[in-house]
This record gives structure tokens, C-alpha cells and sequence, in this order.
């Protein structure tokens, strides 16, 4: 194969890829601290890409042209609100039902996502439509051959990087960071070490949301379009790649995200007469997967106590 | 025993049988959206009254005394709205989708609410029994009796693809494994030509031994019945052996042994109850009755597509087991009337349906977590009180 | 046992209230004119809604202005249901014309996918309708059925002039993407045969779901055969999507589309990629009609919201015969399938879109092709856009 045309092959895997980490680090963290999976997250992301647009849309219309400065106003509004709402949601909704079994808190994130899917479709001026995302990244491009690099792919990649790499700082740097792997370790010890629980969860979920948000805005940027189903794909695909990397492990669900956009992009590969099946593919092999390692790649460690 | 002292025992479980169906009868006949506006909340203050007094009690009471006698009564109910409304098509159209839907929910029931095992692909099932049905009607001539056997046989064997994952893995792992199945096939009904992409497939009405059911039932010169009434009667009977199947299961050892794993796996099996063969026959059974009732549908529809088959859909039925009080069949029927006759009735929040029905499930989960008709306690024998 | 009968006696007292309400709502006092109900279906949300607004208000106003005509006989109420482009959603709602024996007639469908699966629906509930915006020719060609007829035309002739003018330009190679539906399946077979007719050659094609994310696959491949021009057969919102990720990837081809994407939606969705895009329509614009002064004007009085967009005229069109059917034959439908069917020839109708005569699958003939380019976030006839006049170039020209 032409390298120009390898290198492109790549390069959109690896942006998928960074996209379906960003989503997959969120559910390892609630998964950590809670061991209960947050349905909705796929959502909130789509609900913070929307927050990200109403932010812009909102600046042009106050008359604020500049794209660097609608561009942070957008990140700044859109994760703070995802991140207050991740937190509302852990109050409300997943820490009353610590007690009840995981089908129920796995139900009330699914329904909460149909309902902000639904608030947005409904609510939002024209929500059922695809909106349009503005390029607020500078558009050069430099074409090699068969590979096309554009200057605002690699920010985003770069942005989408150095999020992880935040994260990943946050988590094993910082004394919240301890607190958080406390937690997820053993609540109960960490209680008694004089950790507040509450609060590490709902800051853990204020992380998770936070994130969220950032990825969809990354999204939005390089699909320049958002659209109120976005989420719902993309928060299985991202959940995909925690269970396979390991739910509670923050390598193993970057290392998953990136392996499900390669499944993808190897389906594409390998079988050119049927791109169309690369979802069916992956999916298909996150099934398999589940049957051969049924808690993921990396497992927990602790066995099933009785 | 005289009739008399037949009779009144049972007169409570008749009275409110007849008064729900009356009140189900005005609640489609009424078209102004204020007067169902009023209906609905009539409904809602008559059955808080009859808690509150005690009559719904007393009901129940009867009812679980004649499990029998129930039956019979809904049975009578569905054929009264029928005869009701015999050339009304769009009435029974929703009588009947209301039959389909509690069929396919009782295959659920047996996966969520006896054994546990998870199922979030419902959708997917239920359109598996539809795709079988297209595909045999229209190709081959195999007796449409046979297709909606044939529907649910192809859920439970496409279904046993899944057992393995399924029962290696625990809650949310096993939730993801339905989960990515159910987008797994509808993405791959998109792709896929052979099946009609996006476009979808038309299917044959159904026909039982020259007896075409997509034609209206004309007797005489000046009667003519819907069509959908022959959805409906076929419908009950198949509804009348799943529900009767269903109780059944409960009410047996298997019932207990699914009950038992449920509520403890690890304690079950230490008990030497084989987990692998129980989550086997739950999960294949539910998805028989849930492929059954897809085959239906989709003769009675006449046209199936992928987005029939969405992640949503597989939601509104896991919302359906869960409103109308898990692992109570009683309890799905209730619920599915809602889900079903409400929105389409009340025009106004037609297009809110699905956030209602998510903000519903919220509530109820938040606060009455065992839904509106929740279970009652396991009794070995009817109508058998502690003295 | 009085607490009991307490409760009995409240819920009979609260059924009668409420079968007071219920009847009382139900029994309006009845106007002078007898009330006739008549339906619209078009997809009113998802992407391709801005077309099924405009149709909505177009027979919207059709209705209007018959209510306000002194001299109809009838009055009439329009039932509207969304389909939402989606095939079984639309047998949904047709199911519910169809079951509905109020309903005498509709007018449906913009979604070529849609309407085809809705045409069995029709002619089993007997309920006749007219097509107003949707483009495949089965349609009406495909069954024998007397209850369906079309006012606006068909994708062949489209494709026809599509093909004859782009290789006309000069243009040479061509890539192929279109949804997977009836639709574009429909677009691609006969862009291909009229493309091939005129020497121009395709070098690749693919098919894609009607709600596809990610295109980079598909576009990856196209960009290293180094196409002229891409043809999309779909409609706006993939449209938009493949649009902006041609130029994410370097796609440096042309964008010709067809009548799925002319719509507003699809301008504001790609924003200044827009710019160049062509597409072809069969019809003339909405301005150059007839009747299209009149329609814009009384349109405007309304004040709808939505803009009538490029198949407005024709739902209005679709809708006006029915009510003049029905002013002419009463409202049933065996009547009024009747009367429509004998539209043609010397009996054909006036209309805003000039005459309107169905042949014997009850489809009208549509003789005009208008070749459409975006100008400055318009969609601009091509003779008189600035490409025309040469003043700017399409790609790779």
C-alpha cells in the first residue's frame, strides 16, 4: 500500500482513537469510586458539545469575532457545566442508589441519558437537526502524497493528549488524585483514613463529566457537526473500551480506545469491500472478548466475594 | 353451591374488571385532548380512592384467590373493546400492538424478572422474529403458523450465539454484551443489502389455511369487521399460552430455582442449583416469546425496517417490565396499556413520549423502585392465607 | 362494608363526570359547513425537516386560503403527521391516514424511501394521495396502483441532464457515494447508465447507511483515486457530513449532488464548503412558475416561519387538487380516487406549477430540469450564477 495512503489510514485512527479514550477514561473513574457504570456519559458528552455550540453561537451574537477567545469561552463554559451537572447527577441519581442493585443504577443512567437526548432534540431551537460546528482552528493543510495533514487535526490531537496526560497527573500527582484511588480501592478503609466520600465521588464525577464535555467539543471540531444522537454510539463505544481495557484502570481504557479505533480502522483495512460492517465488526469483537476475558483485558483483581 | 354463593365472593373482581373495561372503552372512544386529559386524571384519583378505601385490596384479594377467573375476565375485556370497535382499524391496530407488546415483555420477564439475567436488546430480538417473518413469507411457503414459530425459534437460536458471553460475565459486563449486540444488529440490518439496508422489507400479511388475514371480515351484506380483528384473536390465543406458560414457570421449581438464582448466584450454586443451565433456559425461552411476538408484528404491520429496531426501542421495553412492577406479569399489562394507548391517544405529548416514559422510569426507580404492580409473595397454594 | 361501597360509588360518580366531560369536549356545535379532514405527511424533524416544513405549510396554506373562500363548499381540517424520513415511521403514519376513514385524502412524503414503502398502505385502506416531493420513479411506475399519483417528476430525467451537463463541463471521472436506501440506490443506477451513455467513467462507488458519522473510510479511498467529481445520492444531512470531512481528508474533487440536497439546510450545514456545489432539480424554481409570484406572495402573508423551500410549490400544488377534487366529487375517497385519475389530457388541472396531467400510473409530467449551483450561500440557477458567466470556476476546471 502507498505510505501517504497508510499515514491517513492512521492518522484518522488515531483521532478516533483519542476521541473513544477521552470517553472511556470517564467511565473508569465513576467505575473506580462507585463501581456502578454511568450510562448517561455518552450524553453529557453530546449535551457539553451542545453547550460548547450555545457558547459560540451566544459570543457572535454578543460580537465577540476572535476564534481563540470563543474557542477557550467554549471549553470553559461547556466542562464546568458538564462538570456541575456530572456532579448533580452523582448527588441525585447514582448516590441514592448505592444500596439498590446495579440493575437499577445502570437503568436510571440509561434513562437519564434518553432524557437529555430527548431534552436536546425537543428543546434545543431545531435540535432534531445536525447542527453545524464552526472551524474555529486555523484550516492550513500540507499534503504529502495520499496524506492530507491539517493543522487543526493536530491540535486536536495534541489538545485530546494533553488531557489524558492531565488526567493521568491529576490521578497519580496530587493529593485529590490519592484520595480518588483511596476510594476506588476500598471505601470503607478510606473512610476511616478521614477521606469524605461524598465528596470524592462527586468530584471524581465532576472530573469524569468534565471530560466529557472537552471531548465533545473536540468531536464537534472535527466533524464540524454535532447532533443530539452523537452521544449514545459513542458513550457504547467509549464503555467498549474501559470493559476491554479493564473497567477501575485508567491505561486500560486509553489503551481500549485506542484499540477499538485500530478494530475499526482495521476493518476498513482489511476488508475494502465491506467498510460499511466496521461497526459490526467491532462490536462483534468486543463480544468475543467479553466471552474470552469476561472482565476485561486487564481484569479486576479481586475475585467475586461471597 | 348454589350460584348465588358462587357469585358474590367474586363480585369485587368483576365489578372493577368491567369498570376498567368501560373505562378503557371511553378512554378510546374520547377524541377531544381535554376530555382525555380528564379521563386520564379520573383514572388516576378512582384508583388512589380505591387504594385508599380499600377496594383495590379487597380486588386483589380476589384475584389471587381465582387466578382463573382473571383470565377470563381480560379475555372478555379485550373482546369487549374488539366487538366494540369492530370496523374502527386504528382502535384495534393499538389493541393489538398493546397484545404483541405484553407478549414480547413476558419474554423479558422471565430473563429480568425470575432469573436476572440482563437483556438490553429486547429491540433486537423482537426484530429478529420480524426479519424471519419477512424473509419466510416472502420467499418460501411455509405455513404462517409455522413463520411465527419459526420467528421465535430464530431469536432463541441467533439468541444462543450469545449464551457464552452471557454467562461468563456478571451484571454490567453482561449488560454490554446485550447492549453491543442490540446496536451490532441494527447496524448490521443497515449495511446489509440482502436484507433491504435502510430501506427494509414489506411483509406478507398472514394466512392461515386460505383465511387472509389482511382482508376485513365481511358477513353478509352490511357487516364488515376490520382486519385487525383477526390480528387481535390470534394475538390473545398466542398471549393466552405465553401467559399461562409464564405462570407456570413461577409458580413451579423451575420458578424457585430461578427465583433462587436471582437473588444470590454464588448461594444458589453452593446450593447445587446449576446456574449455567437456568440462565440458558431463561435467556433462550425469553427470547422465543419475545422473536414470537416480532413475527407478529411484523404480519400484521406489513412493513419492518431497521429503526423498528433502535437501542431505544430495546428500552422502552426493559421500561415496560420495570413500570408494571418486575417479574409480575400482571404488572405488564397495565403498563404496556400506558406506554402504548396514552401517547397515542393524547396527541399533546405524543412527541415527548420517549422523555416521558425516561423521567418516568427515573422516578420510580428513585422512589418506588418495585414498580406499579410490584410482585406479590410467592404463594405455593391459591388462595392459601397463614391462619 | 359501607367504607367499600363509599369506594364504589366514587368511582362510578367520577366515570360519569368524566364521560360528561369526555362527550361534552367531543360534541362541538356543528359549523355551517361540514368538516372535511384531509392529510399531509413529510418529515417534519431530522435532518431533511426543512423541506417537510415547507411542504407542511405549503398545503397549510392551500388549506387556508380554501377556508377562506367564501364559495367552498366545505370546511377543511388538515391532519399532519410526521415521518421523519424514516420508512417505517412513514407506514406508521400512513397506517393512520389509512385507518382514519375521516381522512379523505393526503397529500405525502418527500422521502423517496418513505413513499415507497407507504404506496401498499394506500392502496389498502383505499386512501387516495398524491406525492409532492419524493423522487423515485417505482413510485408511481412500480405498482398499478390508482390510488397513488405524483405532481412533481421523477429522478430519470434529473440524472439525465445531470450527466449530459457535467460531462458537458468537461469533467471526465467520477466517485459515487449514496445511501443505501431506495432512494439512493435509485440515483446511483441511473446516474451510472445516463453517466455511461455520455463517456464518463466511474471509478469507485460506495454505499452508506442514511445516518452514517464517519466518512473517513470511504473518502480515504476515493481521495487516492483521484476522482473529478463526487456524486452523493442522498440526501442533505450525510450530505453535510461528507461535504465537510472531503475537505478534512483533502478530497479535492467537485461536489454534485441531487434534488435531496437542495434545500437551505444543507447551505447552513456546510457553511462556506457550500460554495460550488451543484445539484439538479426537476422543475422549474419556484419563482419562474406559473403561478410561483402568487404562492410566494400569499405564503408570505402567512408568516410561516419556515421558508417553502424548493419543493413548497408542489405540496401546495398536491393539496389544491385535492380540495378541488373534492369540491367537485364530495368527500370519499372512491370518488375523489376517481376524479384524480381522470387528470390528464384535455381534463388536465391548472395549477401554480402550470398544468398537471397524470399518465396511466398517475405520474405528472415534468418536462423542466433546473441545473442548480451555490452562490454566496444561495442556491443560484445556473445560467445566471457567476460560474455561468465564467466569472468564477468550479474545481478542477
Amino acid at each position: 500500500m502507498d505510505i501517504g495512503l497508510f499515514a491517513q489510514y492512521v492518522m484518522n485512527g488515531l483521532m478516533l482513537g483519542m476521541m473513544y479514550a477521552l470517553v472511556a477514561v470517564g467511565f473508569t473513574l465513576f467505575f473506580g469510586v462507585m463501581d456502578i457504570i454511568n450510562f448517561s456519559h455518552g450524553d453529557v458528552l453530546m449535551v457539553g458539545a451542545f453547550g460548547g455550540l450555545a457558547t459560540y453561537l451566544g459570543l457572535t451574537f454578543l460580537g465577540v469575532e476572535n476564534p481563540w477567545v470563543q474557542l477557550a469561552a467554549a471549553f470553559a463554559v461547556a466542562t464546568s457545566a458538564m462538570a456541575l451537572m456530572g456532579a448533580l447527577i452523582g448527588k441525585f441519581l447514582v448516590l441514592p442508589l448505592k444500596k439498590a442493585p446495579p440493575l437499577n443504577t445502570l437503568l436510571i443512567t440509561l434513562m437519564l441519558g434518553t432524557v437529555l437526548r430527548e431534552t436536546i432534540r425537543l428543546f434545543y431551537p431545531r435540535g432534531a437537526n445536525p447542527q453545524r460546528f464552526p472551524s474555529l482552528l486555523p484550516t492550513d493543510a500540507y499534503s504529502f502524497g495520499n496524506f492530507t495533514l491539517r493543522v487543526d487535526n493536530m491540535m486536536l490531537l495534541a489538545a485530546g493528549l494533553l488531557a489524558i496526560i492531565g488526567i493521568h497527573l491529576l490521578i497519580n500527582r496530587t493529593k485529590l488524585g490519592l484520595a480518588i484511588r483511596a476510594v476506588a480501592q476500598d471505601e470503607d478503609t478510606a473512610k476511616t483514613m478521614g477521606i469524605n466520600f461524598t465528596l470524592i465521588v462527586l468530584v471524581t464525577f465532576a472530573i469524569g463529566s468534565g471530560l466529557a464535555a472537552f471531548a465533545g467539543i473536540l468531536h464537534g471540531l472535527y466533524y464540524s457537526e454535532v447532533n443530539f444522537g452523537m452521544g449514545l454510539l459513542l458513550g457504547v463505544i467509549g464503555f467498549s473500551s474501559a470493559i476491554v481495557g479493564g473497567l477501575g484502570n485508567i491505561y486500560g481504557a486509553i489503551i481500549g480506545g485506542f484499540l477499538f479505533a485500530a478494530l475499526q480502522t482495521l476493518g476498513v483495512l482489511a476488508m475494502p469491500f465491506a467498510s460499511a460492517y466496521k461497526d459490526v465488526f467491532a462490536f462483534g469483537v468486543i463480544i468475543l472478548i467479553m466471552a474470552w476475558r469476561p472482565t476485561g483485558l486487564i481484569s479486576e483483581k479481586i475475585s467475586e466475594r461471597v | 353451591m348454589s350460584a348465588r354463593a358462587w357469585l358474590v365472593p367474586l363480585l369485587p373482581g368483576i365489578v372493577a374488571a368491567a369498570g376498567v373495561t368501560v373505562y378503557v372503552i371511553l378512554l378510546l372512544v374520547v377524541e377531544s385532548q381535554v376530555g382525555i386529559a380528564a379521563l386520564l386524571v379520573a383514572g388516576v384519583i378512582a384508583v388512589l380512592v380505591a387504594a385508599r378505601f380499600g377496594a383495590a385490596a379487597r380486588v386483589g384479594a380476589v384475584f389471587a384467590e381465582r387466578d382463573d377467573i382473571l383470565n377470563l375476565l381480560v379475555i372478555l375485556a379485550v373482546l369487549t373493546v374488539t366487538g366494540f370497535f369492530y370496523e374502527d382499524h386504528f382502535v384495534l391496530l393499538m389493541v393489538a400492538t398493546v397484545i404483541i407488546y405484553v407478549i414480547a415483555c413476558l419474554g423479558l420477564n422471565l430473563q429480568f424478572g425470575y432469573s436476572g439475567v440482563l437483556n438490553f436488546a429486547g429491540a433486537a430480538f423482537f426484530g429478529i422474529g420480524c426479519y424471519t417473518a419477512a424473509v419466510l413469507t416472502k420467499n418460501t411457503g411455509v405455513p404462517h403458523l409455522v413463520v411465527l414459530v419459526a420467528g421465535g425459534v430464530m431469536a432463541a437460536l441467533i439468541g444462543s450465539f450469545l449464551l457464552l458471553p452471557v454467562l461468563r460475565t456478571h451484571s454490567h459486563y453482561s449488560a454490554v454484551v446485550t447492549i453491543a449486540f442490540g446496536l451490532l444488529f441494527k447496524i448490521f440490518l443497515e449495511v446489509n443489502d440482502t436484507l433491504g439496508g435502510p430501506q427494509g422489507l414489506r411483509v406478507d400479511g398472514m394466512n392461515v389455511l386460505g383465511w387472509e388475514f389482511n382482508d376485513n371480515i365481511e358477513i353478509g351484506e352490511n357487516f364488515e369487521a376490520s382486519f385487525y380483528v383477526n390480528y387481535i384473536v390470534v394475538g390473545l390465543i398466542v398471549l393466552g399460552f405465553a401467559f399461562a406458560f409464564v405462570r407456570r414457570v413461577e409458580r413451579s421449581w423451575i420458578g424457585l430455582n430461578l427465583d433462587a438464582m436471582r437473588l444470590d448466584e454464588t448461594a444458589a450454586a453452593s446450593f447445587g442449583l446449576n446456574i449455567t443451565r437456568w440462565k440458558i433456559t431463561a435467556f433462550t425461552l425469553g427470547n422465543f416469546l419475545t422473536g414470537l411476538a416480532g413475527a407478529l408484528f411484523a404480519m400484521m404491520l406489513g412493513f419492518i425496517a431497521p429503526t423498528n429496531f433502535t437501542f431505544g426501542d430495546s428500552l422502552i421495553l426493559v421500561s415496560i417490565v420495570l413500570l408494571g412492577g418486575i417479574g409480575n406479569p400482571w404488572g405488564l399489562v397495565v403498563a404496556t396499556v400506558m406506554l402504548i394507548i396514552v401517547p397515542e391517544k393524547l396527541q399533546a405529548i405524543q412527541e415527548y413520549r420517549f422523555l416521558l416514559f425516561a423521567a418516568m422510569v427515573i422516578l420510580i426507580l428513585l422512589f418506588r423502585p418495585e414498580g406499579l404492580l410490584p410482585r406479590p409473595l410467592r404463594t405455593y397454594i391459591p388462595g392459601w392465607k397463614p391462619k | 362494608m359501607t367504607k367499600s361501597r363509599l369506594t364504589q360509588f366514587a368511582v362510578a360518580a367520577l366515570t360519569v363526570v368524566a364521560m360528561v366531560i369526555g362527550f361534552g369536549m367531543g360534541s362541538f356545535p356543528a359549523s355551517a359547513k361540514e368538516k372535511i379532514k384531509v392529510g399531509f405527511i413529510g418529515p417534519l424533524s431530522g435532518g431533511t425537516s426543512s423541506n417537510g416544513l415547507g411542504g407542511r405549510n405549503s398545503a397549510d396554506l392551500a388549506v387556508r386560503l380554501r377556508n377562506a373562500d367564501p364559495k367552498a363548499k366545505y370546511s377543511y381540517e388538515l391532519l399532519v403527521q410526521d415521518d421523519e424520513c424514516k420508512p417505517n415511521i412513514g407506514v406508521q403514519a400512513a397506517t393512520k391516514f389509512g385507518a382514519n376513514k375521516n381522512v379523505i385524502a393526503a397529500a405525502t412524503h418527500y422521502c423517496s424511501a418513505v413513499a415507497i414503502s407507504t404506496v401498499d398502505v394506500y392502496h389498502k385502506f383505499g386512501l387516495p394521495i398524491i406525492v409532492w416531493g419524493a423522487v423515485l420513479p417505482d413510485i408511481t411506475y412500480g405498482n398499478t396502483y390508482k390510488e397513488v399519483h405524483r405532481v412533481n417528476g421523477t429522478m430519470i430525467n434529473q440524472n439525465e441532464t445531470a450527466a449530459k451537463f457535467m460531462r458537458g463541463l468537461g469533467y471526465k471521472t467520477w466517485a459515487i457515494i449514496h445511501d443505501t436506501t431506495d432512494y439512493g440506490k435509485g440515483h446511483d443506477k441511473y446516474f451510472t447508465k445516463n453517466l455511461e451513455a455520455n463517456g464518463g467513467k466511474i471509478l469507485s462507488r460506495f454505499g452508506v447507511t442514511s445516518d452514517q458519522q464517519d466518512f473517513s473510510a470511504e473518502l480515504t479511498k476515493i481521495k487516492s483515486m483521484n476522482p473529478d467529481v463526487l456524486y452523493f445520492g442522498g440526501l442533505t444531512p450525510i450530505g453535510i457530513r461528507i461535504r465537510a470531512q472531503m475537505e478534512k481528508l483533502g478530497v479535492k474533487a467537485q461536489f454534485q449532488g441531487t434534488s435531496g440536497i437542495v434545500s437551505d439546510t444543507f447551505i447552513e450545514g456546510a457553511g462556506p464548503l457550500a460554495e460550488g456545489v451543484v445539484a439538479f432539480r426537476e422543475g422549474a424554481p419556484t419563482e419562474k412558475l406559473p403561478g410561483g409570484k402568487f404562492f410566494l406572495e400569499q405564503y408570505a402573508k402567512q408568516g410561516y416561519k419556515d421558508p417553502p423551500e424548493a419543493y413548497g410549490a408542489f405540496a401546495f400544488t398536491a393539496m389544491s387538487l385535492i380540495l378541488d377534487t373534492i369540491e367537485a366529487v364530495g368527500p370519499d375517497r372512491k370518488k375523489v380516487r376517481k376524479a384524480l385519475n381522470k387528470v390528464s389530457g384535455s381534463n388536465a388541472a391548472d395549477s401554480i406549477t402550470g398544468k398537471v396531467d397524470f399518465d396511466d400510473h398517475g405520474q405528472n409530467t415534468i418536462a423542466v430540469i433546473t441545473k442548480y449551483v451555490v452562490q454566496d450561500s444561495k442556491w443560484t440557477v445556473w445560467e445566471d450564477s457567476a460560474y455561468a458567466a465564467g466569472k468564477r470556476k468550479l474545481k478542477g476546471m
